[in-house]
């Protein structure tokens, strides 16, 4: 059950600290430095000016510790703006992504009616429908639609094609929601949707949780939609800013290395100040406790 | 409650139900379905893109793919992809977090280290490993005077490996985090009640860990697979899918195909038979490994 | 009961029409959002440039390479003195990447005012019948060479506003120490390579890392053993009279792409531009067949690098330094406001103080008559040299005829390919050959 998660299993059973945990500390803290290199580097590199970049030591320090890329990339990247277009569509998009996949998942799972049933496979397909390999098709779609290089438009595709892995998600957990609430308060005269809003949302906080911060990740780090619908230059997002940094013919990485880090600078703190919730959410709902 | 008046009960519930799920049927069906079956329509067809007019040719486009090389090589290349991946990053993944779990000190550090990584963009990631790659690893050859050959994306024997640790770098943190909160959902007293009956570690893994761990591993297998499949964004900003093609991705190739090469009905083609895979390889998988679960 | 069952209804009604109504207050910033109507378009024959009365906001497509990024800045603040009442509307992608399949998605829906290319996209666009003519007045400020290179049918369909020149850049230094002299044949060249390799000295700085850049010198080589003996060799291939298979000229283009691979850095598909320019930069290597797009990172790196440039010796000892016009402002044809866009073209072919702006920070060479860029470029003495002598070619004949996307760009990861061993010669050119139906729009 999902709710048994409080009780953390360190609390349970605190495992004594023998040679062979010693052992394993060592193993993952040579893997974990491993992992930090490239982040290191790039930082690294970001405070190296043009010329130190292509002529000193690709691991050798900055001579000095200048700010001038981050300036540059601030600037290049239109930082404001792109920071609060990307920020803007992943929180609207995750938003209104778990109201609907919530109301889907929920009637999916109560109802038994066969068109119900027929709606589940219908959305689960959605999961293996690869949005990336039909970007012109969406193009046409949105365009004919009005919804090409407006903040709604991208919204709506953010949606569109994370709904599916939403429903799954929500519809697998529903098992886990008691259902004698919702029959108690059905026999009260509830309507369905009240009974919804009232009783059935709070219990979906886990999922919701989960789903809000994989999609979070997904839509802030997207690439291909948004640069295919949103490339006016005050609509951009900050992948699609950083990645015309990095184009053929004399890239500009000392300021490209700055721009990375500040686009994942907000997101890594982030993760780091709320981590707790962070994993809870993102695991209660996937291994349904 | 008369019979009439429970079938209108029935009926206004089942409205109300429909109700629910009307926006986000819409919404789904507009961004993703009628593509799709436009995508299919224009897969029979011969158009550039471009044109008004879509001619239609029938089944010639898939004809034509099974005889273009080009469409194979970048399925092999795919499909190597996906099974190192898949294969590699669970097995990594799970290893990792069993040994978080063990109780080491400072596991927070840890699992900070392992997972931002996944808070950075695929085309970033591609950029940066390209970089580490070519300039800053032979780097680290110079300082020892070692000569283990780092250029990985320069060959296209060896750019395969480079893409894996690239995407493993990127992703396997996030897994590991599934793993590992699966691992801390399991209750204690099932090992200690096997610890009584006198199971060692391994069978202790082998019979209570692996299967209570199933619906994660489920998750894991199908998230991998599925998204290795798709990979793009990764190749984008790291070899574009060289040398020659030795890196290029079903999605890579039927992007420049129907782009830069102006075959958007061809492309849609291959588009298609990549929904088909997909398709075949989800059910196929989540079949498996939910019989699994049941068995468990 | 009832209450509910309406509550239920509005609570899905107004989530739709949310969403509807946000749709379509945000929608209209796509090509049509004029906001004047203009009527006198079409009744004087005569264009004349003037300023409309009511604020225009115009739509502009740009294809960049990185080099060029920054000059939509420069282009809003003049047009905000001259013409304070247009408004560009920017939306800058990568050409490379980018710009064919934004293109592609706009003639679905509705060009944009002004788009800025390559002179090669015109052959790609113009025959869709999507472009606009340009006035004789501004083409009149370009120079002819450059108007050719944009001609569709006779019309010309785009202003060429700076190009590039390709061929081999060379160590000027590193030639004067080694008393070499400018190879106008093979057997000059290979001596210098010989030399080179005896002085443990890289021969040519390459990057095949990046499949264009082999797409790009295949060209150049082309341009020089091919299209000068075989003019029309892309029509002739589609008319079946020549092919990559028999063809042995240009069997020779690809085989000096194997010449520069064994004479350049060992770990040449490892290495990026930037860093094979540093190298040629820091005198690891002699020479590089590149374009003016090093330039910029020539001196970046070192602002007293000294340089030259020549074209790649070609069999018969008479080849030709490359030209290559490079952006090439195109304008839609079913645009509404066509004066604010004369305007707009007024003002690049125009403003002199702009233009010598622009090329100064792209180190581009100037399309527009009596405009000269500022910048000093090592390589303009020898630029000026080849030009006096007629010895100069415009790229864009073979552009034309083998386009480059789906093409040239598909031949190059053969060649590549070819290089890394993983095919064999003959293969590649037979993949070139079996390619011929996407060699060419339409």
């Amino acid at each position: 059950m999902a709710f048994n998660n409080k009780k953390d299993k360190d609390q349970i059973s605190k495992q004594p600290y023998t040679m062979a945990t010693l052992l394993v500390q060592l193993v993952m803290t040579i893997m974990a430095i491993l992992f930090i290199i490239p982040i290191v580097i790039v930082i690294n590199y970001s405070f190296k000016t043009k010329k130190e970049l292509y002529l000193s030591n690709p691991l050798s320090l900055p001579q000095s510790f200048n700010l001038e890329n981050y300036k540059k990339a601030f600037d290049k990247l239109n930082m404001v703006t792109t920071f609060t277009n990307t920020f803007l569509y992943t929180l609207l998009s995750v938003v209104i992504l778990a109201v609907l996949c919530g109301t889907t998942a929920w009637a999916i799972a109560r109802c038994k009616h066969k068109i119900f049933k027929f709606f589940y496979v219908y959305f689960i397909i959605g999961i293996l429908i690869p949005y990336q390999a039909l970007f012109l098709p969406i193009y046409i779609i949105g365009f004919k639609l009005h919804l090409t290089n407006t903040r709604f438009g991208i919204i709506f595709m953010y949606i569109a094609t994370a709904i599916s892995f939403g429903v799954f998600l929500m519809t697998s957990f529903m098992s886990t929601v008691p259902i004698n609430l919702e029959e108690a308060a059905r026999i009260d005269g509830c309507s369905i949707i009240r009974t919804y809003f009232s009783i059935v949302l709070p219990m979906l906080k886990p999922a919701m949780a989960t789903l809000i911060i994989m999609q979070a990740f997904q839509i802030w780090n997207d690439y291909l939609l948004a640069s295919l619908f949103v490339s006016k230059k005050q609509l951009k997002t900050l992948t699609v800013a950083i990645q015309s940094l990095f184009s053929a013919q004399s890239s500009d990485y000392s300021t490209a290395m700055a721009a990375i880090i500040i686009s994942v600078l907000p997101i890594a703190l982030l993760f780091i100040s709320l981590q707790k919730y962070f994993i809870k959410g993102m695991t209660v709902g996937a291994v349904k406790g | 409650m008369s019979k009439q008046n429970k079938t209108n009960y029935n009926k206004n519930m089942f409205r109300q139900y429909l109700l629910l799920v009307l926006p986000g049927f819409i919404i789904f069906t507009i961004g993703l379905i009628i593509p799709m079956f436009m995508a299919i329509r224009y897969s029979f067809t011969s158009w550039n893109g471009m044109t008004q007019d879509k001619p239609f040719v029938g089944l010639q486009n898939y004809i034509s793919l099974m005889r273009d090389s080009e469409f194979i090589d970048a399925w092999w290349f795919t499909l190597r992809f996906t099974f190192f991946n898949t294969i590699i990053q669970n097995v990594l993944a799970l290893l990792f977090a069993v040994a978080l779990d063990r109780g080491i000190k400072a596991q927070k550090l840890y699992r900070t280290a392992f997972f931002i990584p996944c808070l950075i963009s695929s085309v970033i990631v591609g950029f940066v490993w390209l970089r580490m790659f070519s300039n800053v690893l032979p780097a680290i050859n110079d300082l020892f005077g070692t000569h283990i050959n780092f250029l990985l994306f320069g060959d296209g024997s060896t750019v395969l490996s480079g893409l894996l640790i690239a995407n493993n770098w990127q992703w396997m943190g996030y897994w590991m985090l599934i793993y590992l909160a699966g691992l801390q959902s399991i209750p204690a007293e099932l090992y200690e009640a096997a610890k009584v009956d006198g199971a060692g570690a391994i069978r202790c893994f082998s019979n209570i860990t692996l299967p209570m761990l199933a619906p994660a591993i489920t998750i894991c297998v199908v998230g991998i697979t599925t998204g290795s499949l798709k990979v793009y964004d990764l190749l984008v900003s790291s070899t574009k899918g060289g040398p020659g093609r030795a890196s290029t991705s079903i999605i890579f190739k039927t992007y420049s195909t129907a782009i830069s090469g102006r075959k958007y009905g061809y492309g849609s083609a291959m588009s298609v038979t990549l929904v088909l895979v997909l398709l075949i390889v989800a059910l196929v998988q989540v079949k498996g490994l939910k019989n699994k679960e049941v068995q468990a | 009961m009832k209450k509910k069952k309406i509550f239920s209804l509005l609570l899905v009604a107004t989530m739709t029409s949310s969403m509807l109504s946000a749709c379509s207050s945000n929608s209209p910033n796509t090509t049509d959002d004029s906001t004047v109507e203009t009527t006198e378009t079409s009744e004087s024959t005569e264009v004349t440039t003037k300023s409309p009365d009511e604020l225009v906001t115009l739509t502009v497509l740009a294809g960049q390479s990185s080099t060029d990024a920054g000059i939509e800045d420069m282009i809003d603040v003049a047009l905000a003195e001259k013409y304070p009442n247009i408004k560009l509307n920017w939306e800058c992608v990568d050409w490379g990447n980018d710009f064919q399949p934004k293109m592609q998605q706009y003639m679905q829906s509705g060009l944009p005012d002004i788009m800025i290319g390559k002179a090669q996209d015109i052959r790609t666009y113009a025959p869709q019948g999507i472009l606009g003519e340009i006035d004789s007045t501004y083409t009149s400020r370009v120079l002819d060479a450059a108007n050719q290179s944009a001609a569709y049918n006779d019309n010309v369909y785009g202003v060429v506003f700076n190009a590039l020149y390709q061929g081999v850049y060379y160590n000027k230094d590193m030639f004067k120490e080694n008393n070499w002299t400018i190879p106008k044949t093979l057997d000059e060249l290979q001596v210098i390579i010989d030399d080179c390799n005896a002085k443990g000295i890289v021969p040519f700085a390459s990057h095949m890392v990046d499949t264009w850049s082999i797409g790009n010198v295949t060209m150049q080589f082309a341009m020089n053993d091919v299209f000068n003996k075989e003019p029309t060799w892309g029509d002739k291939f589609r008319a079946n009279e020549v092919s990559f298979s028999t063809s042995k000229e240009y069997q020779q283009a690809y085989q000096y792409n194997k010449l520069i691979f064994d004479n350049t850095f060992p770990d040449t598909f490892s290495t990026e531009q930037t860093d094979c320019d540093a190298k040629m930069v820091l005198g690891e290597a002699a020479m590089k067949v590149s374009g003016s797009w090093s330039i910029q990172n020539f001196l970046d790196i070192n602002e007293d690098f000294d340089f030259g440039i020549f074209p790649f010796p070609n069999q018969t000892g008479d080849s030709k330094l490359i030209f290559e016009p490079n952006l090439t402002i195109m304008t839609s044809a079913a645009s509404k406001n066509q004066d604010a866009i004369n305007c707009v073209l007024d003002l690049l072919t125009g403003d002199k103080d702009l233009a010598t702006e622009i090329y100064d920070y792209t180190r581009t060479a100037s399309m527009l008559k009596d405009v000269t860029p500022t910048f000093i470029n090592p390589s303009q003495e020898d630029i000026d040299k080849y030009a006096s002598d007629g010895m100069i070619v415009d790229v864009t004949i073979g552009n034309n005829q083998l386009t480059w996307g789906g093409f040239q760009e598909e031949n190059a990861k053969d060649i590549a390919a070819w290089l890394q061993g993983d095919i064999t010669f003959e293969e590649a050119l037979k993949c070139s050959d079996d390619r011929v139906a996407a060699s060419i729009v339409n």
